[in-house]
């Protein structure tokens, strides 16, 4: 009896203590800080991205179409270069990036920035990567356009990032096109847009994660 | 200053002053260059450190029923039993040593040769014995566990190099976060990709172009490192583009195209032309190669003698090439190999892995023209209670060069009988 009453007085007590209720979710303070370094994309990611930025094309067609004029050379000759491991000379997949593979990505992305403006802007048939008129007078006619590209390559609108980059691509983009008034299969604002093409696809935040 | 405080700063100073001296402190402003080599697939010692021409034991030697010795400069011919003839030893009279025919033309140089002999290697696995050669430790979930030994010296004498570290399928391992970053080897699968990699295309952009881009992006890599909760990643970015313009340089690029160095240096294998050339410019702290076809298990074992005199025909080749621009000095060569290739000959007319090995080195650090460890005479085993194996080498090597071996490698002990 008694040890029935002890029951019947725990189990009560459980009962009627109510528990707080959670906060609202907008009352919770959420971590949001990162806790992981950011790392290099994988190279598989990289040029699977490369592949879509410059049409949905094959490994092979991109070494095709990027070869002439000594843009690149072979997919098998930068294998081990680009951190791809490399089963033919048994050479592993590579953890960290370094200046080589930073050149060899520079070199790829060269090539097919250049690619691109030749078809989408200098040939124009229908865009790829420059969907936009390439004539700029202003920054203001460059920002729209700067705007487009850096969705492309960076993933989020330009106005999210540092307030001055847009300035800085601005300044590299007069620049290039101020040095190419000739002799240039391209011209002037088209290898401008090349350069800032070409400045995106190896910028950190393209390759970082 | 009160007369107590300042005799405990006298003291301090007068015992910091009177404190021996590391090694590694009075040497490791002296600039150095290195070439490790890999000697890929495992050799067989028995042609040429710890060479056997009797049938003992396990032990059945090479033979004119098992090499081909028709391409073989130093094979002569010694009777063994039957038909079959063997080689003779080379023992020459000016230094302690013994070799095998499959050293070639390393011999003309044995007065600075010293070679390591009875390395325990514990292992018969490629990958597990490169690692364990390279690094001093065994692959742990299939990963190595510990920094490369041209990793090590880069990170110590290398970073201020415009390459501190190339690595042409030489087995580097670049491990740990408190690494300098600018040691992360440069690994390629040969000496023609770098040329490759870093050629442009002047028929769109020109040097300003890309020094202008490179210049925005390494300023995109500093301020996106200032607002990071990890600035690390962004600035060693940021350092790899500030290095860029240099490698991009247009004498640099051209001198090492495949057809250049081929051009400079008529007959020698790519990656030793590679080897030499980088570092008689000074571009390189490190260069790591590696020269493969010793994993001989079958009738292909018949090659492998002269397979090993290719090998060390190749490293006289870099030797002679770095004496005659006065580098020799200053360039240290580690040869290593996966393991060694057993004592016995298989049903198939080869040798398999064998968990013995040896190892080469060419520098004016260690003493030369002497042989270091031994194995029993009927099982090719590293001899003794406590056999050296590659951490001892590799602790040995950092040691010379004025490196702590503990920042590396958590086996290992000096010996110090093998320095000068």
């Amino acid at each position: 009896m008694r040890a029935s009453l002890l029951l019947l007085a725990a189990c009560t007590s459980a009962v009627t203590a109510r528990e707080a209720p959670m906060p609202p979710a907008r009352e919770i303070g959420l971590d949001t800080t990162p806790k992981e370094r950011r790392r290099m994309v994988p190279p598989e990611v990289y040029l699977r991205a490369y592949l879509g930025w410059f049409g949905g094309l094959a490994p092979l067609d991109v070494q095709a179409r990027a070869k002439p004029r000594g843009l690149f050379d072979a997919w098998d000759d930068y294998l081990a270069a680009l951190g791809l491991p490399d089963y033919k000379s048994d050479l592993p997949r590579q953890g960290q990036t370094n200046t080589l593979m930073l050149a060899t990505f520079g070199r790829l992305g060269e090539a097919l920035c250049v690619r691109a403006a030749e078809h989408d802007l200098h040939a124009r048939q229908p865009a790829v990567v420059f969907t936009f008129d390439p004539d700029v007078h202003t920054f203001e006619d460059f920002l729209p356009r700067f705007d487009v590209l850096h969705r492309t390559f960076l993933g989020y609108p330009v106005r999210l990032a540092p307030a001055d980059r847009a300035q800085k691509f601005f300044a590299l983009f007069t620049q290039v096109a101020a040095r190419h008034v000739k002799k240039n299969p391209l011209g002037p604002e088209e290898t401008a847009w090349a350069a800032v093409c070409a400045a995106l696809v190896q910028h950190p935040e393209a390759e970082l994660y | 200053m009160r007369r107590r405080t300042f005799l405990k700063l006298v003291s301090a100073y007068g015992a910091s002053a009177l404190a021996p001296r590391p090694l590694w402190a009075a040497v490791k402003d002296v600039e150095q260059y290195f070439i490790f080599v890999h000697a890929a697939g495992g050799w067989d010692v028995t042609l040429w450190a710890d060479p056997r021409n009797e049938r003992k034991g396990l032990v059945e030697p090479a033979s004119t029923d098992n090499t081909d010795t028709a391409a073989l400069t130093r094979w002569k011919t010694a009777a063994l039993d039957g038909d079959a003839e063997t080689f003779e030893i080379l023992a020459p009279s000016d230094v302690p040593m013994r070799f095998g025919p499959g050293i070639g033309d390393l011999y003309d140089l044995r007065d600075r040769l010293t070679v390591v002999n009875g390395l325990a290697m514990n292992t018969v696995s490629h990958p597990d014995g490169t690692c364990f050669s390279a690094t001093g430790r065994h692959l742990a979930g299939g990963r190595a566990p510990a920094s490369s030994v041209d990793v090590a010296i880069a990170n110590e004498l290398g970073t201020g190099q415009l390459l501190p570290d190339v690595s042409i399928r030489f087995p580097s391992a670049y491990v740990g976060e408190s690494l300098d970053r600018r040691a992360i080897p440069l690994r390629v699968a040969n000496a023609g990709t770098i040329a490759k990699a870093l050629a442009r295309s002047g028929a769109y952009f020109n040097d300003d172009d890309r020094a202008q881009i490179t210049a925005l992006l390494t300023d995109e890599a500093h301020a996106l490192a200032r607002h990071s909760t990890f600035p690390e990643t962004f600035e060693r970015i940021a350092a790899q583009e500030t290095a860029l313009p240099d490698l991009l340089d247009e004498r640099l690029k051209s001198a090492m195209t495949q057809k250049a160095l081929q051009a400079a240096y008529p007959g020698v294998p790519l990656q030793a032309a590679f080897a030499v050339d980088a570092i008689k410019r000074n571009l390189v702290r490190c260069v790591g190669i590696a020269i493969g076809g010793l994993d001989t298990h079958n009738q292909n074992y018949k090659n492998h003698a002269r397979t090993l005199q290719e090998l060390f025909g190749t490293i006289a080749t870099m030797v002679k090439l770095l004496d005659a621009a006065r580098l020799s000095d200053r360039t240290h060569i580690l040869v290593v190999s996966d393991f060694c290739r057993t004592p016995q000959i298989n049903l198939a007319g080869g040798r398999d892995h064998y968990p013995n090995n040896s190892a080469l080195v060419i520098s004016p650090r260690f003493r030369r023209g002497r042989t270091f460890g031994a194995t029993d005479a009927e099982q090719l085993l590293p001899a003794g209670d406590k056999p050296l194996s590659p951490p001892d080498l590799l602790a040995t090597f950092l040691h010379a060069f004025g490196i702590e071996p503990r920042r590396y490698l958590r086996d290992g002990e000096v010996v110090p009988e093998m320095l000068a």
